[in-house]
């Protein structure tokens, strides 16, 4: 007995089971992509590539409150393989009311690692006294024009200094919704001395130079500190900054690959990708009952239906396998929907600014394996639901 | 009659899951909150404030009355107040012309001890000498004695460099003059820009700001320098305003559960309604009855997912300490949260019910198909 061709499931009672799977798959793809989003916006943080390589403070209980001897990134730039190097002092602030991150930097350094797109005024230089360039969104998310001035209020620190904003940039990256100024002026809010910096990132010819060799050479700074040189051979950045050479005991510094090292700080709170992606997937497996009642209620209303076939020589076998054709493309468009509606509301709100993680926003790009996995659990779902279901 | 139904025990297990879903991350976030909250104990919060003219946004931009400055000093809870005018300026060097933050002080002995400032020289004492920090001074190449010209406007004054400070905070990027110089470079001595104070130990904060604040005109108001308490407040919202936009897509299954569930009810309870129907039972009576259903099926699964999802957090807290031991997730639901979660279940499943509820007014037993 054939049933393929015979319709006898009503689209209208269907539709409820299809609107049950968009909402359990919306719900799997909203999780899944805003959580991964998050992960992958906070290990690419500080450079996706493996060529940056950071040193950095391993006391510190978040990326952003650690310090680190800063004259290391003379004595490291000496090292045949290493190409560039970043002093970086992150800190936490206040501008006109909302919460930002605000990185010093030396400029001149720095976009040898970042590169920056000025899109209004121009680029940042370490002497720029009391200036600040700002993340394109951070611009459009606090109505901060170029040549404003702004209040930047510490949290770290009881400071307060008054900004010019000389330019607004874009980065395509999480530094967006950042704001850039001096190095000395990140300090001044980190309430640190000109020797300490949040971290110093390295872009290195892995060819030539690993991150190991690199600690080594940090760990031979910390038992025998190098002599200092005099201050006319200095690179610019120490003219205009004092010098100042802090002692420090090789326990307490790390040199990791950028990502390893953002990766190192969630594994510490035990958040994996993995652990995340189980999270996903739990949440859609709490939201199976759902889906099986809708199952079964389709079968309850089209009993009389079934019974008629039954009658005629159907067995249930055939029955359920017949179901379970009719609906297995109501469950994949029904996947599909709740994948397009996760992205059209992750999109939304993430526009409206409500996606964010410490003033960054997260992130999301369609990952296949989501998606892979959402039509994978849905189809598998549905067939357990109508399979396991009693047709009597 | 109708909770005897084979299916009630799945539907309460429905909604009790999804909301066990709500119950479980708001109890993590609340943790990670807490978590946040502990973080401010652990920095020691400054308590400095600015008193700025009530219309600027930035120091420059603002000036207040001079007098302030002696009416906030004869206050008994404040101590270090600084009252202070900050200019820009034009600097001329032998060598180069730059322009500069200025910052004019009653004294700049007492203003830079304060700063806990090292300073190579002397203190500036008169209007033709000045403090300049080292950052301003490396940038612009200033040596201590050197002669400056001072320029706002038409107005030109030369200070002496009798000292080059450092203090690791802004002002090292300041060129620090007594306030007559500055008065000098202005013609007005009516107006300055800030007034710096800090409250002293063992006060009320909040108490002694409301004082103060009575007492300030209304065109000024008080900032604090230190923002620990919004920057965190503010990151907490961002999670919380995360998890809320979430979670409408959990109260959207609780109502296309709720929807199945009436549904499923209507369909199976055909000829038990019909029997209502036939012995008196009004339209209403019907649509009272599913909704009822319906709301008693939410109102069961809410509690019975707030208590799984409260038990699941915690046990799966448990497990990840026995497995990294430094991990210590205490999660947690306020009694507000689980309240707001049951009412929101509610009003969710209702709203998924209407239509099967209505709908079952209108069906008849024989409509039933065989």
């Amino acid at each position: 007995m054939r049933l393929i061709g015979f319709k006898y499931l009503k689209e209208q009672r269907i539709l409820t089971l299809a609107l049950i799977l968009t909402l359990a798959s919306m719900l799997f793809s909203i999780t899944a992509f805003s959580l991964l989003g998050f992960y992958k916006g906070f290990t690419a943080y500080l450079g996706e590539e493996e060529d940056i390589v950071a040193i950095y403070d391993r006391k510190s209980k978040t990326p952003f409150t650690g310090l680190v001897p800063a004259y290391l990134a003379e004595r490291i730039s000496a090292v045949n393989g290493v190409l560039a190097s970043s002093l970086e002092a992150m800190v936490p602030c206040i501008v006109k009311g909302e919460a930002i991150f605000l990185r010093g930097i030396v400029p001149e350094d720095f976009a040898k690692l970042n590169p920056l797109t000025i899109i209004e005024g121009s680029i940042l230089e370490l002497g720029d006294l009391n200036s600040i360039i700002v993340g394109k969104n951070t611009a459009d998310r606090l109505n901060i024009k170029q040549n404003e001035k702004v209040l930047v209020l510490g949290v770290l620190t009881n400071q307060y200094i008054e900004l010019r904003v000389k330019g607004i940039y874009e980065s395509h990256s999480v530094m967006d919704d950042e704001a850039l100024a001096p190095l000395y002026v990140g300090q001044w809010l980190r309430g640190t001395d000109y020797g300490h910096v949040t971290l110093i990132r390295f872009k290195i010819d892995r060819s030539v130079v690993s991150p190991s060799a690199i600690f080594e050479e940090v760990a031979k700074e910390a038992s025998e500190p190098s002599p200092s040189q005099g201050e006319t051979q200095k690179p610019f950045e120490e003219l205009i900054m004092p010098i100042v050479r802090a002692r420090f005991r090789i326990e307490d510094v790390g040199v990791e690959e950028a990502q390893s090292f953002m990766r190192s700080y969630l594994d510490r709170y035990g958040v994996t990708r993995e652990a995340l992606l189980i999270l996903s997937v739990m949440v859609f497996l709490f939201s199976t009952v759902s889906v099986t009642i809708a199952s079964k209620t389709i079968i309850t209303q089209h009993k009389g239906e079934i019974n008629v076939l039954r009658s005629v020589g159907a067995s249930k076998k055939l029955l359920k396998r017949d179901i379970l054709i009719k609906l297995l493309p109501w469950s994949l468009i029904a996947s599909s929907t709740g994948v397009v509606l996760a992205i059209i509301v992750l999109t939304v709100i993430q526009g409206c600014g409500y996606l964010k993680v410490l003033s960054h926003a997260v992130p999301f790009q369609l990952d296949p394996l989501i998606i892979a996995l959402n039509f994978i659990l849905v189809s598998l779902l549905v067939s357990i639901s109508i399979l396991g279901s009693d047709l009597e | 009659m109708l909770f005897r139904k084979g299916g009630t025990a799945s539907a309460i297990l429905a909604i009790a899951l999804l909301v066990a879903i709500l119950a479980s991350m708001n109890a993590i976030v609340n943790h990670i909150n807490l978590q946040t909250e502990a973080l401010r104990g652990l920095l020691n919060i400054g308590g400095t404030y600015l008193i700025l003219s009530g219309n600027s946004t930035y120091i420059t931009d603002s000036k207040i009355g001079a007098d302030l400055a002696n009416q906030i000093s004869n206050t008994t809870y404040i101590k270090n107040v600084l009252p202070q005018k900050v200019l820009t300026a034009n600097i001329t060097t032998k060598s180069r012309n730059n322009i500069i933050k200025i910052r004019a002080v009653e004294d700049v002995k007492i203003f830079l001890k304060l700063r806990k400032a090292y300073v190579n020289g002397t203190t500036a004492k008169s209007k033709t000498e000045a403090n300049i920090g080292e950052i301003l001074a490396r940038v612009v190449a200033i040596n201590l004695q050197d002669e400056l010209n001072l320029t706002i406007g038409d107005n030109i004054l030369k200070v002496k460099v009798v000292g080059i400070f450092r203090t690791q905070t802004e002002i090292d990027a300041d060129l620090i003059v007594p306030m007559e110089a500055s008065n000098k470079l202005t013609k007005d001595s009516g107006w300055i820009s800030l007034i710096e104070f800090a409250l002293k130990e063992n006060i009320n904060s909040e108490d002694t700001l409301n004082r103060i604040t009575q007492q300030l005109p209304k065109d000024v108001k008080i900032v604090k320098t230190q923002q620990l308490k919004e920057f965190m407040q503010e990151m907490s919202m961002q999670t919380l305003t995360f998890l809320n936009t979430w979670s409408l897509t959990i109260y959207a299954m609780v109502a296309a559960a709720s929807h199945i569930i009436a549904t499923r009810l209507t369909t199976e309870s055909r000829y038990e309604l019909t029997m209502l129907k036939a012995i008196g039972a009004k339209k209403k009576h019907i649509f009272t009855l599913v909704l009822t259903y319906t709301a008693a099926i939410a109102i069961l699964g809410s509690i019975l997912g707030i208590a799984l999802g409260i038990a699941g957090a915690q046990t799966a807290s448990t497990i990840l300490r026995w497995i990294w031991p430094s991990i210590e997730i205490t999660p947690f639901l306020e009694v507000g949260q689980a309240l707001q979660t049951l009412l929101l279940t509610l009003a969710s499943s209702i709203l998924g019910c209407t239509y099967p509820a209505f709908r079952s007014t209108h069906t008849r037993y024989m409509e039933q198909p065989l």
